[in-house]
């Protein structure tokens, strides 16, 4: 017999012998049902729920409400701390007005020279001030995990108010997840000396999510 | 209470042999309280020692006896967290495979009360007749406090006593490394977390350090008088409630 | 990895006298303790979810065969390889073999319990595979040669000047002192071994039947580097560890993060689902999922079942007395503290773990802060009912349990024994009534003095009263 057969076999025989292991119901009913468990209740307002969260995570947190603006935004931001002005970013950012604010941003998947990684998001949790990012072709994993700034432009209408929302989301508009679903929830850390936090463990040292209508 | 209820009292091992008048003191609570106190005479150990030790044999036999011994009383109270834990939470446990048995001893169990939670939650003593005067801190006992509840209620009954002064301090209801044979088995072990106990005791500078189980409290005394502490009074709850102090 | 629990009593005594040890111990109160309690308010049902999560792990715990072969379908269904394993070396055995089927010559591991429950290194460097570890806490172990000491903070015996001499003596780098600058000389030098290698090994939180994914929580992004750029990626975990719905590791999660490092959510959650497709610019081209039992499946249906709930946070060893006093090394094997005491005798021989399950005062404070309400003390105590059944316990012992289980059956002796025995403790207490020394009771006497009784007992005072 294979490992797979003694294992599941042990594992019947153990459980037949065990009365009060009766399985609740057959597993194809149990996971159509996608029962919640319980959740918070949302926040008054979900952007300012997110916004509040992400920051408590340290994410800096910008907001526009011209889409046309993003580039200047992040201009200055990386001005401000001195960062490089040139980056990668997904291609459905492409068509910013990056030139003019003084960015070179090329649309390629980000390799260990990249400073600055500019990505989507699939939608963002007000919860835990959290960013979903579904993996893809157009939505490269690495753009939001090698360069030293992970920048995220957000459409606010994409905020949902709990974990739960989001799976919803992602079983609405795509039949079979993708391979790799992250929440990010600011940036890199680690405590394992001294139990002190440092920011910037092996992914990025900062996270600025730019809200941005569509 | 409007009509006087028979309370059994079981004063526990180790108070038994160790400090009789806290078993004393006790009783001189429950009556203030209006209640009318039985003390059966046959009367030893719960069960929890051999129960913790792994031997389940004798601990059945004893919690039957018990049962026998008690079963009658409107309510059962005895002064310590830890053996009313193993009468409430445990013996029930031990009896599953027993249908008739195991709704006696859960019938058992919900009548069962540490000192202070019954002095306060079904007695409702309103006036303490103790006369203790300084300052004190609370350790929590852990089985009373994670067993079964009791973190209020002693505080509540201190702070009846107008010369009582509570100090709380750090980490009151982290455990003082009695623990039973515990304490014998794992000796170094056990030292260490009573020091750690004694060094909160001491920062919280008071007269007395106050508890609800006698074996806390002789851990507690032990390392407070090797380490030369003579002067902190180390007393059981119902001997700063009652006024009965001394061992005669 | 090799079970040394029975040394036990030792170490405890080494670790007791280590003030170093003492000094980096001392964190765990701030750090976790406290950290939890800040955020696990922040859970407005707490004690709903808990309730939640462990009904959750029962419902797939009590029919664990047909969650795992629906786990199973789902996972190749999106491309990924399953395998399962029986014992450690097994597993050691299947990862040895991807490797050779993918020509691996160099792997990143981000951290994995179940990988040192295996010595998945020591295997992998014996095939001739270079094997990293990439979690800061585990790389720093990797460099000193040591197993981590907590599942969570794996480093957490360790001050930072013993890390700055242990890095400027590997590295051959300057000294640094500061711990930022220690974690970027860590990061620098790892970042070409994340670039660079062949495959990456990672453990799982949590497998997602539904899904067939593979759940992972991380903070330093080691764990999403692992899993995202060699071309191999193998998730090596418990045959326990699956849970249902997306729904339901979301109700876990909420409470994870919290529990294990005050945190309400880590940096990262990746839940990976099968190979990267083709027009994929990352993403590992193969994705292998071993399952390993190594003696979970035979706490199925037993009393101990409720053991394999564990969602390996670390709340109980942070909140543990025993714990906060020894560290994690002590324990022996690869899970210390409270879980540990369970697990190792459990999974690495009772026999060889004699005193881990009492080394427990029940005091009570694991099962309060666990998030899915293991009754820990209860199952500690099973452990030590097989001890005694099996004849695993110190005749001394025995002898002592059984006369004090006759004494309290036989009243009329019981009281005339309490009435000698008191009376010679009382004389011996002399004017302090304190004992200095105790025969027999040397482990109590040795640092602590013990209080003489009065002299009488309770119960012969009162019938002398009620007789009057």
């Amino acid at each position: 017999m294979s490992a797979r057969d003694n294992i599941l076999s042990k594992i019947r025989e153990a459980r037949s012998s065990a009365p009060q292991n009766v399985p609740a119901a057959p597993i194809a009913n149990y996971l159509a049902l996608h029962q919640r468990g319980p959740s918070p209740p949302p926040p008054d307002d979900l952007v300012t729920g997110f916004k509040k969260r992400a920051i408590k995570l340290s994410s800096d947190v910008l907001e526009t409400s011209v889409r046309m603006e993003v580039p200047a935004l992040l201009a200055h931001y990386l001005e401000e701390r001195k960062l490089p002005l040139r980056g990668v970013c997904w291609t459905s950012l492409v068509g910013l007005p990056w030139g003019a604010a003084g960015l070179e941003m090329l649309p390629n998947p980000a390799t260990n020279q990249d400073m600055v990684g500019v990505t989507g998001a699939f939608c963002a949790i007000a919860e835990t001030g959290t960013l979903m990012m579904l993996s893809g072709a157009e939505t490269p994993a690495s753009t939001s995990l090698l360069p030293e700034t992970h920048v995220a432009v957000l459409d606010p209408l994409r905020i949902v108010a709990t974990m739960e929302d989001a799976w919803d989301l992602l079983r609405l508009e795509y039949k079979q997840p993708p391979r790799a679903v992250n929440f990010i929830s600011g940036p890199s850390r680690t405590a394992d000396i001294e139990q002190t936090v440092t920011l910037g463990a092996h992914g990025p040292y900062r996270v600025l999510v730019i809200l941005a209508p569509p | 209470m409007e009509n006087k209820v028979r309370v059994g009292f079981f004063v526990t091992c180790l108070v038994d042999s160790m400090r009789p008048h806290i078993g004393f003191a006790a009783i001189r609570l429950l009556e203030a309280a209006g209640c009318e106190i039985v003390v059966p005479a046959q009367q030893t150990c719960c069960g929890q020692p051999g129960y913790n030790s792994g031997e389940r044999k004798s601990t059945v036999s004893m919690a039957l006896k018990f049962l026998s011994e008690f079963e009658e009383f409107d309510y059962v109270v005895l002064p310590s967290g830890s053996c009313a834990g193993m009468i409430r939470v445990h013996y029930p446990e031990l009896f599953r495979g027993d249908p008739e048995l195991q709704q006696r001893f859960t019938s058992l169990a919900k009548r069962t009360y540490e000192l202070t939670d019954f002095l306060v939650n079904v007695a409702k003593l309103e006036n303490v007749p103790g006369n203790f005067k300084g300052t004190l801190t609370y350790h929590d006992s852990c089985s009373g406090l994670r067993e079964l509840d009791v973190y209020n209620q002693p505080r509540a009954l201190l702070a009846k006593l107008p010369g009582v002064k509570i100090y709380e301090m750090v980490e009151s209801t982290t455990c003082c490394g009695f623990g039973g044979t515990f304490s014998v088995k794992y000796g170094e072990l056990s030292t260490r977390m009573a020091e750690n106990k004694c060094q909160h005791i001491a920062a919280a500078g008071v007269d007395a350090i106050v508890g609800g189980d006698l074996g806390c409290l002789l851990n507690i005394e032990g390392r407070l008088r090797r380490t030369g502490d003579h002067s902190t009074q180390v007393l059981h709850i119902a001997e700063v409630l009652s006024g009965l102090d001394k061992d005669k | 990895m090799q079970n040394k629990a029975i040394d036990f009593k030792r170490q405890v005594n080494i670790k007791l006298a280590d003030t170093k040890l003492q000094d980096a111990l001392s964190r765990l109160q701030t750090r976790f303790v406290e950290g939890r309690s800040a955020v696990i308010s922040e859970i407005h049902h707490l004690e709903d979810t808990r309730t939640a999560a462990a009904a959750i792990r029962d419902c797939v715990l009590n029919d664990l065969d047909s969650w795992l072969q629906k786990f199973e379908q789902q996972a190749i269904a999106h491309g990924a390889i399953v395998h399962w394993a029986e014992t450690a070396t097994d597993a050691n055995r299947i990862v040895t073999e991807i490797a050779a089927q993918h020509n691996v010559l160099t792997a990143v591991k981000s951290k994995s319990m179940v990988s040192e429950e295996c010595g998945l290194n020591d295997a992998l460097e014996h095939a001739g595979i270079k094997v990293m570890e990439t979690d800061l806490g585990e790389y720093i172990l990797q460099l000193a040669h040591e197993a981590p000491s907590h599942i969570v903070a794996p480093v957490v015996h360790k001050n930072k000047e013993e890390i700055s001499d242990l890095f400027a003596e590997k590295h051959q780098m300057s000294r640094k002192t500061g711990i930022a600058e220690l974690c970027l000389e860590a990061r620098e030098i790892l970042r070409p071994a994340f670039l660079n290698a062949d495959m990456g090994i990672s453990g799982a939180n949590f497998l997602i039947a539904e899904t067939g994914s593979v759940l992972i929580v991380t903070n330093e992004g080691n764990g999403r580097l692992v899993t995202t750029l060699p071309r191999v990626h193998v998730a090596i975990t418990g045959i326990e560890k699956v849970v249902p719905t997306l729904e339901d590791v979301t109700t876990l999660l909420r409470l994870l993060p919290r529990s294990a490092t005050g945190q309400s959510i880590t940096n990262y959650v990746s839940v990976l689902t099968g190979n990267k497709d083709a027009k994929a610019h990352d993403g590992p081209e193969h994705f292998h999922i071993i399952l390993l039992d190594n003696g979970r499946s035979s706490l199925i249906g037993g009393e101990m079942q409720e053991m394999l709930r564990c969602i390996r946070c670390g709340a109980c060893m942070n909140h543990c007395p025993v714990y906060q006093n020894i560290g994690g090394h002590a324990y022996g094997w690869v899970y210390p503290g409270p879980m540990g005491s369970i697990l190792t005798p459990l999974l690495s021989g009772l026999k060889s773990s004699p005193d881990l399950p009492n080394a427990s005062t029940f005091c009570g404070a694991c099962a309060a802060v666990c998030p899915v309400k293991i009754p820990l003390p209860d199952l500690l105590r099973n452990l030590r009912t097989r001890q005694m059944a099996l004849g695993l316990k110190s005749r001394q012992e025995v002898l002592m349990l059984k006369v004090w289980g006759w004494l309290t059956l036989h009243p009329r002796i019981y009281a005339l024994a309490t009435k000698i025995g008191v009376r010679i403790l009382a004389m011996m207490g002399g004017e302090r009534h304190l004992l200095h020394t105790l025969p027999g009771a040397t482990g109590w006497t040795d640092g602590r003095d013990f209080p003489a009784p009065s002299g009488k007992t309770f119960r012969e005072m009162y019938r002398k009263k009620s007789t009057k």
